[in-house]
């Protein structure tokens, strides 16, 4: 049951919670979750991320802080830095920035 | 693939610069510089300490040092590197060990179509340490303050000691009782 930000949806501001959050639209500000961040295809985020996980099929410009992993899908395009002990980036993925897999 | 191979072996150790049109396997140590046309594999074992020049790129054991290839490069899960990458296509596999710059070449963001400017600039290189948020902690609503008599008008300045004259201030409310809470937060 996650919580979903649809299509059409445009947010500027900061968005917090504690359960997975799933994003098909528009996101500006600030994301802080203490579970999972899915950036689908339509997703758009302009954000820094503060998660436990992110998983990334959409585009996001911003740095991820990630306590867990973050995923980079074959769709998901990324600017900015991403700091988390695990980190993916899958074929066909297109990103530009620093990764910093300290433990 | 069906052309020669350069196998570099576990206990080879090369200081210098490395040409070539071929592929390369690395299983012992290179250090300096690789220019290559064609596949370089560093093997699990295998070591590279150098400036990197390659159509691909494939590291499984560690590397070290800038990696720039036309093609692309990619990091299996024993791969250990840390340094740039420069490539159209770079492959992170689960279980690799990266630290470092990536850059896939000039690509376009959407914009969010908020309407409003976009105000995301590129971050300093250094991220922020995680620092747990701060919560404000719920305070007493401030009371209202104590109604203030008037202050009494001041007495006339004293004829001994002709002040100019000041613009009278009202007196400080000395100990005024203002409530410090320490909550601990928790």
């Amino acid at each position: 049951m996650a919580n979903v930000i649809g299509r059409s949806i445009v947010i500027d501001g900061e968005i917090s919670g504690d359960e997975d959050l799933v994003i098909q639209g528009t996101v500006k500000g600030k994301i802080s979750l203490k579970e999972s961040l899915y950036v689908e295809n339509s997703g758009v985020v302009e954000a820094d991320i503060d998660t436990q996980n992110v998983e990334i099929s959409g585009s996001v410009t911003g740095n991820i802080l990630a306590s867990e992993k973050v995923e980079l899908k074959s769709d998901g395009r990324m600017v900015g830095d991403i700091k988390a002990p695990r980190i993916l980036i899958a074929d066909g993925a297109v990103f530009k920035g620093n990764v910093d897999m300290d433990r | 693939m069906a052309d020669s191979n350069t196998v570099v072996g576990e206990s080879i150790l090369i200081k210098g610069n490395l040409e070539g049109d071929e592929d390369l396997t690395v299983q012992g140590h290179i250090e300096g510089s690789i220019q290559l046309h064609k596949t370089l594999i560093i093997e699990p074992g295998g070591v590279v300490k150098a400036e990197v020049s390659v159509a691909n790129a494939v590291v499984s054991g560690i590397m070290v040092g800038n990696l720039l290839a036309s093609d692309s490069v990619e990091l299996t899960e024993t791969g250990r590197m840390v340094g740039d990458i420069r490539a159209p296509r770079v492959i992170i596999n689960e279980g690799a060990l990266f630290r470092g710059q990536v850059d896939m070449g000039d690509l376009e963001m959407p914009r969010p179509s908020t309407g409003v400017k976009p105000s995301y600039r590129p971050a300093p290189r250094r991220m922020e340490p995680t620092r747990p948020r701060l919560e404000p902690v719920a305070r007493p609503a401030p009371k209202p303050a104590p109604p203030k008599a008037a202050p009494p008008p001041k007495a006339p300045p004293k004829p001994a000691r002709p002040e100019p004259t000041k613009v009278v201030k009202p007196p400080k409310a000395v100990g005024s009782k203002k409530k410090v809470v320490v909550k601990k937060k928790r």
